[in-house]
């Protein structure tokens, strides 16, 4: 196995062990650095996964019982297990997940990895190459002449995905109620603050607010964002209107209806199409296509016809078009290799499992 | 035979020890011509022979043969067999050592299973709610969040569970009252967790607010219940659980105006606090940090701030006496009321009102004098 720790030197890994409190939402980089969310540590951590396998003929990974599977693993029962966030390697086409293992003081933070034939490994956060940056906004933090009192705000991350050389996160306060996306150039600078943008989207051409993106996905090239709320409206944005330290507008297109929370959303292309999928906790798997948000003008209009309407994501005149997917209990998922999506899934009974579908039949 | 060391009907000792200072299950006494045969071993083929599971994969439907083995690795040492995990061995789980027949014994003979539990630490509850904000007697409808405060550090992942809210009236549960807590939200010390109503249903405009209306019900009380399945840090149940009770008033979409607070002002030479009277109560944790007191030479004063009970005030002392001049409240943009509203905007601005206000610009800067 190639030293990945000497070779990613130039992206400003250096070796040792990172101290990674918790893991959330993941993301790859360049050259096959994982992006790590640790919401305990307030961190971002870039690291060294030294998986340097290529990718097999086969890809696909399909894996029942995965949650059992890795508490076996980890040595504990199943309801120590907490996967949190998905990413396959962009080159060996292995599935990593950020897995906690129990919770409070004896919570150990996993990386796991799945291989096409279903076996688990984990990253040895020990003598690894890594990189860190703090997610706390020092200019933002409290007053500097109060300097014993308890720092008490926090941002969550939620979701990242690494474009074009900046890591874009989005995140969560646990005190204002406001919506933040940062922009952190890679390799690490330490400068969070000068891309941070504050976001507002308008609902029915009326009401403009501003809230936590939950997920997010770039698409066209990583020319737009397509987000998706807390409080569920799924808005548009154009990276080139992204400006340091300037208010960004996006363009609601679509409300996914009530009791309902985004969780996760993926690009692929079908034939010379683009789609986004987006998963739901309540309602089914959604498939939507670019070209359509494109020519989708923004809600701007209240629609009489929502008060008859029952809680469905796929009323007429509530944005653009979309397509149910039969493809149940999806919690997260990521393209594969371009020709298969994958997606982990959660049976009724809470059963977790990974499986593999090809771009063709979604 | 105690609980950290099991005698099988083997002979074999299975018993929890430490391994160059970390833990690991020592298995000794096994016959005498075994011991050197391992010594002998490889890693590989001590993997081979042997493998520890967790006893909840076996017994669960799983087969010896295909249930993952518990991540770590055997090393032999001075005749006896050592585990060491790849992660700790949790405190009360249940484990099994699968130890297989050498080749030379034949294939037809089959595995054996021992099992061993892990001591599990004691548990006496001790952790419990020390407060809940808002810290008033009635929100409004369109309340937009709270804070639970803990009396030490607590675990994750309990929230979805240990949280309701019912109406007082009919000790109905009010569903859908919050935002489904993945990932929960809580200060750095692990003590205070942000609870978000859901704001699908506050936000005017929205699908959900059109469709199931505000969570909470205009006139009608209703208790928040902290049930005692939340984890401490340590995995124990909360002492005791928690409630309080609210009033439900009307909706509150109007931003914060300091213009309207009433400040009371100390005399210059004196070290008495500051009071500043809000027009209505606001966000408990903002409070603490979104407002600063700047002295006539246009630099903020050392001291304490802090939230006066009920959220209703705010109050400055400060480190060095008043001195005679012109002074400011600087109030934080960020600065929210119980509904999400800000000195700049209305929450869920509705942009054909002039007075909801425009998208945040700057901080509000109240002038008074101390003389």
């Amino acid at each position: 196995m190639v030293d990945q720790a000497t070779t990613l030197e130039h992206l400003g890994l250096a070796v040792g062990s990172p101290d990674i409190k918790s893991v959330g939402p993941l993301a790859f980089g360049p050259e096959g650095v994982l992006f790590v969310g640790d919401n305990v540590g307030a961190a971002i951590f870039a690291i060294d996964v030294g998986d340097s396998a290529a990718a097999g003929q086969t890809t696909a990974i399909d894996l029942e019982n995965l949650d059992s599977s890795l508490a076996a693993y980890l040595g504990c029962s199943r309801e120590d297990v907490e996967i949190r966030d998905l990413a396959v390697h962009p080159h060996s086409r292995n599935a990593y997940l950020s897995v906690m293992r129990g919770s409070g003081d004896a919570a150990v933070p996993v990386i796991a990895r799945i291989d096409a034939s279903g076996a688990i490994s984990d990253v040895d956060l020990e003598d690894i190459g890594f990189s860190k940056s703090d997610i706390e906004d020092a200019a933002d933090e409290d007053d500097p002449r109060e300097v014993t009192r308890v720092k008490l705000r926090t941002v969550t991350v939620t979701d990242m995905s690494y474009v074009d050389g900046l890591l874009v996160v989005a995140g969560t306060s646990n005190e204002e109620f406001s919506s933040t996306l940062r922009r952190i150039p890679f390799p690490f600078t330490g400068d969070t603050d000068s891309n941070s943008l504050e976001i507002f989207h308008v609902s029915h051409g009326r009401y403009e607010t501003a809230a936590p993106i939950r997920a997010f996905v770039p698409y066209q090239g990583n020319n737009s964002i397509l987000a998706s709320y807390t409080c569920t409206p799924v808005v548009q944005f154009t990276v080139s209107d992204f400006r340091p330290g300037e208010l960004a507008h996006g363009k609601t297109v679509a409300e996914l209806g009530a009791h309902n929370r985004p969780l996760d959303l993926v690009s692929y292309e079908q034939g010379d199409e683009e789609y986004l999928l987006v998963a739901n906790d309540r309602h089914p798997l959604i498939k939507i296509a670019c070209v359509d948000i494109a020519q989708q003008g923004p809600l701007t209009v209240p629609d009489d016809s929502l008060d008859d309407s029952p809680a469905d994501p796929v009323t007429p005149g509530v944005g653009v078009p979309r397509q149910l997917l039969p493809h149940a209990g999806v919690r997260r998922m990521t393209n594969l290799d371009g020709d298969n999506v994958l997606m982990l899934q959660q049976d009724p009974e809470g059963n977790i499992s990974l499986h593999t579908y090809n771009v063709g039949d979604l | 035979m105690s609980q950290g060391q099991a005698q099988t009907s083997t002979g074999l000792t299975l018993a929890w020890c430490d391994h160059n200072g970390r833990a690991a299950l020592k298995i000794g006494g096994w016959p005498s011509t075994e011991p050197g045969d391992q010594e002998g071993l490889d890693s590989g083929e001590l993997s081979r022979r042997f493998a520890l599971l967790t006893t909840e994969a076996l017994e669960s439907g799983g087969d010896v043969n295909t249930v993952p083995p518990v991540a770590g690795r055997f090393e032999v040492v001075e005749g006896a067999l050592y585990f060491i995990p790849r992660f700790p061995f949790v405190a009360g789980a249940s484990y099994s050592l699968v130890a297989h027949p050498a080749q030379a014994e034949g294939a037809d003979n089959a595995a054996v299973v021992f099992h061993i539990r892990c001591p599990a630490a004691e548990a006496k509850p001790s952790a419990f709610v020390t407060a809940i904000y808002p810290d008033v007697g009635t929100v409004p409808v369109n309340l937009l969040k709270y804070y639970v405060q803990f009396s030490e550090p607590m675990s994750e992942g309990r929230a979805q569970r240990a949280i309701r809210v019912c109406r007082d009236d009919t000790g109905e549960p009010l569903e859908g009252v919050f935002v489904p807590m993945d990932p929960e939200l809580w200060d750095p010390t692990r003590q205070r967790m942000t609870l978000l109503l859901d704001p699908a249903r506050i936000k005017h405009g929205l699908v959900p607010n059109m469709e199931a209306g505000y969570p909470l019900i205009e006139g009608v009380p209703f208790r928040l219940f902290i049930d005692p399945v939340f984890r401490d840090a340590r995995g124990r149940p909360l002492r005791a659980g928690a409630e309080r009770r609210y009033e439900v008033g009307p909706e509150v979409r109007e931003r914060i105006d300091p213009r309207k607070w009433r400040l009371i002002v100390p005399a210059p030479g004196s070290l008495d606090s500051l009071l500043v009277e809000f027009e209505r109560p606001l966000d408990y944790a903002l409070l603490q940090r979104c407002i600063r007191v700047n002295g006539p030479l246009g630099a903020a004063l050392a001291g304490q701030g802090k939230s006066t009970p009920g959220e209703e005030g705010w109050s400055f002392t400060p480190a060095e006496p008043w001195v005679d001049g012109a002074h400011q409240l600087v109030v934080d943009r960020r600065l929210e009321d119980l509904a999400g509203n800000s000195p700049v905007r209305v929450f869920d601005r509705d942009m054909t009102e002039p007075d909801d206000g425009p998208p945040p610009t700057d901080n509000v800067v109240v002038n008074f004098l101390c003389r």
